[in-house]
């Protein structure tokens, strides 16, 4: 089980955070090309949602029947999701979509299990560390101390065991 | 499991063949007949008023963008497997030749590189590329659209669903 990076990109497609945890686990690239991929994924996730082939409510239709549903309450279906998980030969790209918009890319090995807990850990000290810390400026690039840290000892934690 | 859309896209980036199993209703028709038509070819508009060509265009530029996304991360040598969304699960095998195939799945469909891998060495090389009638380029799907090429592609699905 090994993580090796995690890229944080912002709700216009900015680069915020990239950190890279494994060396060896990802082809080393410049922060330019960096920017460019957080960029293009941000698109990419974009169209990926609008390529659905099915009707939203007839997906739902399926998975619970309209009789159990109390009256009343508003049957929105959910809006289509973007790209959640990437296979390719060589690592496996988890995305997370906050409800603001911001995109957490967590790539790990092929074989990685389990990657949800990470992901929502990652995204806890993330509020409590980046969120929370009054000198952070929205929307720019992640400068924070303790969430590196925090962050350092978690994923250490994980590629250790 | 569902099989939604195939897609064949050449090394020119046209798409070439294109082909849905989509039940009636998740194209807008509700009165349809329950069983699935097989809709190919015709510029039919999705529920999402995407016409056929557009679905064909974006699914394009996704797989073209993930693909060297992947290469420049993973090494030359990876290659993009599939992504998967909350409603969907698309597919990607490339040959050596560039030829580009693209299956569109519900999200609990298993990895189909070696389903997409048996259309091209069973169906496309078979009945595509041996055929001496077929020219050498299918501009606009030229020599795609053959009798034993369809017959086969829709007997295969079917069988696999």
């Amino acid at each position: 089980m090994t993580v090796f990076a995690l890229i944080i990109i912002n709700k216009a497609g900015g680069l915020v955070y990239n950190r890279t945890f494994y060396e060896g686990g990802l082809q080393k690239i410049s922060t330019n090309d960096l920017l460019v991929l957080a960029g293009t994924f941000h698109g990419v996730h974009a169209i990926t949602s609008r390529l659905s082939p099915v009707k939203p409510a007839q997906a739902q239709a399926q998975a619970t029947p309209p009789t159990q549903q109390p009256p009343g309450l508003l049957t929105r279906p959910e809006p289509p999701s973007g790209l959640e998980v990437l296979e390719t030969e060589n690592f496996r790209l988890q995305c997370f979509n906050t409800m603001t918009g911001t995109k957490f890319l967590l790539f790990t090995d092929t074989t990685q299990a389990n990657v949800d807990v990470v992901m929502r850990r990652v995204y806890e000290m993330y509020s409590d560390y980046v969120m929370k810390n009054p000198f952070y400026q929205l929307e720019m690039p992640i400068r924070c101390d303790m969430f590196d840290r925090k962050l350092s000892s978690y994923i250490r934690e994980i590629n250790n065991r | 499991m569902v099989i939604y859309s195939f897609y064949i896209f050449d090394r020119h980036t046209e798409c070439i063949y294109s082909k849905k199993w989509l039940p009636p209703s998740a194209e807008g028709n509700p009165t349809g007949p329950s069983t699935f038509p097989t809709t190919n070819g015709a510029p039919h508009r999705h529920y999402n008023g995407n016409k056929a060509s557009d679905d064909a265009k974006l699914i394009f530029g996704t797989v073209f963008s993930l693909r060297n996304m992947v290469r420049k991360l993973g090494g030359e040598d990876d290659a993009f497997i599939a992504y998967r969304t909350a409603q969907y699960k698309l597919h990607f095998y490339e040959t050596a030749s560039n030829l580009r195939l693209v299956m569109l799945t519900d999200t609990s469909a298993p990895s189909m590189r070696n389903v997409l891998h048996q259309i091209y060495i069973n169906l496309w090389v078979e009945f595509v590329v041996k055929n001496p009638l077929s020219p050498a380029e299918h501009k606009g799907g030229d020599g795609v659209r053959n009798e034993l090429f369809e017959y086969g592609l829709d007997q295969f699905i079917r069988g696999i669903m």
